[in-house]
């Protein structure tokens, strides 16, 4: 009787368990991205008004930076702190949604950080819907969903356009382009973006009945949000379809011990990616065939905090086509000459060892069945043009030349001379002439080199490149291109060792072109990057991220980069060997200071969360 | 030359670069004169350079040579075509970034009322505070000038952050004259030895904590030199 009770109680339990709303049931299916908090005791010191500072906060800024959470805390704000904190993204080709699901605790604390959302719907299949002028926010049992759904431009403008013209409208823009100035204007608007601010909307219509195309548009993207929310309302609450139950992977990802989750599904970023539209419409056979060989490839990862430091185990796997490919691509032997070049004061460097040839053989025997299958005349041209390169190139010559192992190093910020114009004064008149003078400007000093058989092959182009011009000169260990960066500085070539080196370092062309020998990089160093797989890394944050000359980078680079300033430690980068399912790496960061573990885990979250945006 | 205003704005001192400004009146007796702008900005190349390599910067895009060109070539057409503005010049080195614009005229009210037009005509905004600044007033013997307070706002815009590159950069504002210059205000000012021409030099930093400090009042000697 005792053991019946017992299965019984124990079935019950499961059940319970099973059932019971958990916060990660209500990451959407749709999300591509999500981090996923497990210990999120660990932020309950974490002011409100310091994690609403997170990129990956942004969307939800128009709720929280009304005054509500002013000095208020995570634990202020009626959160559940057993249950996960999810932050989740996806982008698709009709919307994009944004959100956090987690455990609540108490809904009255709960709205008074959110206190702008009302009540849409009281009992939608057992939750409760409110919404304010952004965001939803959607609670069942004890557990809360913060959602933003955004349809993409493309398609409200594929909408509005299609019902602006089966209305019988003319072309919306011509007739805009009338009424607005000619092309000199529009010129002016794109240079001068202040402008906008003067941009002339078009006239209401004679009929106040009738929208014009930007009301129309307006009123095609309100219906579609809310479409798109209640389709999403609908698959979580009605068809129970969530991310944890339409993939394994992340359902098996988030049971792990570990005190933060990540899920990234390539796949499905590729599905959605814009760049692909030819295939998808022009030729879907041949996006199929690509799409299958992306299946399976997801990134999945733990987030480990340990004193002072917080580890990613980052398991990135992949379908066994491109695994194949994969597999072969990094089964490369290291090579030891990159580690002579990489000076110990280097703050920044990173070692990347494959093997091209290899990868390239594996890729034409797996991809040029697929494009020789496809019945498209521009497409049998190509694959005509690819096998009679493929008999006729010298690969031996082609891959001795660019093996495709690499290293690059950033040794910080040196001076270097570049010329100017200066004024000089006649002390009688005033009168001022130009001369030639000596500048120093400030120069990031990056070395970039790859391992080459094929020395002669650079040296023959070198040879030529210098009787065209005078720019390129031969220095004997070293060739110099004068006014090759930005047309100020010289960039130096090193051709010897079994390596082509890139750099505006003069001092490594002229002093170390065999290498930094006792100043290179350590024993202990060297045997790290040596023992890692196709890739290793080190940055010392401090001393390269603040270093970094931000103004030549994009703009999404330039948020990655202040997603991580003022931050002191060490980030390291190792990879396993490859095989045909997957690569592991291990994101390890040192850190250094009194910041709080969390702090640090949530600065680490935000530069993710912008790298994988 | 809102447009003026927003390149010298980019160019200039978006860059927090090392700069070198001159600004070089002459006057004569009857009023008329020659006024030359140059903006030097060589020391920083390849900042200028590394930024013109960039679609945009702030959110603000970045124009190409061409359309930089294009613009200055408009100003220089739309300021000769102002009421006693002549002989307008602008010569733009790309290689070095020196770009030296130079105009006569009549008479100093009608150097900035057609400075004014130029830019008013260039840009879609029905007014700019700073252009109703009057920086020139002359009155046949005496000499009251300090810089157009655009250049002056843009100055004060400046990133405090890259104060060494600041105090790197230099204005110079020189006042010739064909008199002989009797005295003058502006303490940190010089005399050239020829006794017609005042020159006030300063940082950029300086003068981004102080708009004034290049402000002069030049008095003339009332005989012919």
């Amino acid at each position: 009787m005792k053991l019946k009770y017992f299965i019984y109680s124990a079935f019950i339990l499961n059940i319970s368990l099973l059932f019971s709303q958990k916060s990660e049931h209500l990451i959407p299916k749709d999300a591509v991205t999500v981090f996923s908090i497990n210990n999120i005791n660990l932020l309950q010191k974490i002011s409100m008004d310091e994690l609403i500072t997170y990129d990956f906060m942004e969307e939800v800024h128009q709720e929280l930076f009304d005054g509500s959470t002013t000095g208020k805390t995570l634990k202020d704000s009626g959160l559940d702190f057993d249950q996960k904190l999810n932050v989740f993204y996806g982008k698709g080709l009709k919307n994009e949604i944004s959100g956090f699901s987690f455990g609540v605790k108490s809904q009255q604390d709960l709205f008074s950080v959110f206190d702008d959302f009302e009540l849409i719907h009281e009992d939608y299949h057992g939750a409760q819907v409110y919404g304010s002028f952004f965001n939803n926010l959607i609670i069942k049992e004890n557990s809360a969903l913060l959602i933003r759904v955004e349809p993409t431009m493309e398609f409200i403008d594929e909408m509005t356009d299609s019902i602006w013209y089966a209305r019988g409208n003319e072309s919306a823009f011509d007739l805009y382009e009338e009424d607005g100035g000619d092309e000199g204007e529009i010129m002016d608007e794109e240079f001068d973006d202040e402008n906008t601010d003067e941009t002339e909307f078009p006239q209401a219509s004679d009929d106040p009945n009738e929208k014009n195309y930007y009301e129309l548009r307006d009123s095609v993207q309100l219906v579609i949000q809310r479409d798109q929310l209640d389709s999403i309302l609908h698959e979580l609450f009605v068809k129970n379809e969530n991310l944890v139950l339409s993939d394994t992977r992340f359902a098996e990802q988030i049971q792990h011990n570990s005190e933060g989750v990540f899920y990234m599904d390539n796949s499905r970023n590729l599905e959605k990616s814009n760049g692909l539209w030819y295939f998808q419409t022009v030729l879907p056979s041949l996006y199929q065939d690509i799409k299958e060989l992306y299946t399976g490839n997801v990134i999945l990862g733990d987030m480990y905090l340990k004193d002072n430091s917080v580890e990613f185990n980052i398991d990135a796997r992949y379908g066994e086509k491109l695994g194949s490919i994969y597999e072969q691509m990094n089964d490369s032997k290291f090579d030891k000459n990159v580690l002579k070049y990489i000076p110990q004061s280097s703050t920044g460097y990173f070692t990347y060892n494959v093997d091209l040839r290899k990868a390239y053989e594996k890729a034409y025997e797996v991809i040029m069945p697929i494009l020789s299958d496809e019945k498209n005349a521009q497409i049998s041209m190509n694959v005509l043009t690819i096998e009679l390169l493929n008999e006729y190139i010298n690969k031996d010559a082609l891959f001795g030349t660019y093996k495709g192992s690499m290293f690059g190093s950033f040794n910080g910020i040196k001076k270097i001379k570049t010329k100017k114009i200066e004024f000089y004064y006649n002390e009688e008149t005033f009168e001022y002439g130009e001369r030639e003078a000596v500048a120093e400007e400030d120069m990031p000093v990056f070395t970039f080199g790859f391992s080459i058989d094929r020395n002669d092959i650079p040296e023959k182009v070198m040879k030529h490149l210098s009787r065209l011009t005078s720019k390129v000169k031969n220095m004997g260990d070293y060739w110099r291109m004068d006014n090759a960066i930005l047309d100020a500085a010289p960039v130096y070539l090193i051709n010897k060792n079994g390596l082509f080196i890139i750099t505006n370092d003069e001092d490594l062309a002229v002093y170390h072109s065999n290498g930094y020998g006792k100043e290179a990089l350590t024993k202990a160093t060297a045997k790290k990057a040596k023992k890692s797989g196709f890739m290793y890394g080190s940055v010392d944050i401090a001393q390269t991220i603040s270093r970094f000359p931000t103004d030549i980078l994009n703009d999404k680079q330039n948020e990655m980069i202040q997603s991580l300033k003022g931050k002191s430690g060490k980030m390291e980068l190792t990879s396993s060997k490859t095989d045909s399912n997957h690569t592991t790496f291990d994101l390890k960061y040192v850190y250094s200071g009194q910041e709080s573990s969390a702090k640090h885990l949530l600065d680490l979250i935000n530069t993710i969360y912008v790298v994988s945006k | 030359m809102r447009y003026f205003a927003l390149l010298i704005a980019f160019l200039l001192f978006g860059l927090s670069s090392c700069i070198e400004i001159i600004d070089d009146l002459t006057v004569k007796s009857d009023g008329s004169g020659t006024f030359k702008y140059t903006v030097n900005l060589s020391s920083s190349k390849v900042k200028v350079n590394s930024i013109l390599a960039l679609d945009s910067i702030d959110g603000k895009k970045v124009p190409s040579i061409d359309e930089i060109k294009l613009k200055i070539d408009q100003f220089v057409k739309t300021l000769d075509a102002q009421n006693g503005i002549s002989n307008v010049k602008a010569e733009a080195n790309y290689t070095d970034f020196i770009i030296k614009f130079s105009c006569d005229f009549t008479n100093v009210t009608l150097l900035q009322e057609g400075l004014k037009q130029s830019v008013m005509s260039m840009t879609k905004e029905k007014s700019i505070p700073e252009l109703e600044h009057n920086w020139l007033t002359w009155d046949g013997n005496k000499l009251v000038r300090s810089i157009p307070e655009i250049t002056g706002k843009k100055i004060s815009e400046l990133n405090e952050s890259d104060i060494e590159q600041l105090k790197k950069g230099t204005y110079t504002s020189i006042t010739r004259f064909d008199k002989v210059v009797e005295k003058y205000e502006n303490q940190a000012a010089q005399l050239s030895k020829s006794k017609t021409a005042v020159m006030v030099k300063t940082d950029t930093y300086k003068l981004k904590e102080n708009q004034d400090v290049l402000e002069n009042t030049i008095y003339l000697t009332s005989g012919k030199n």
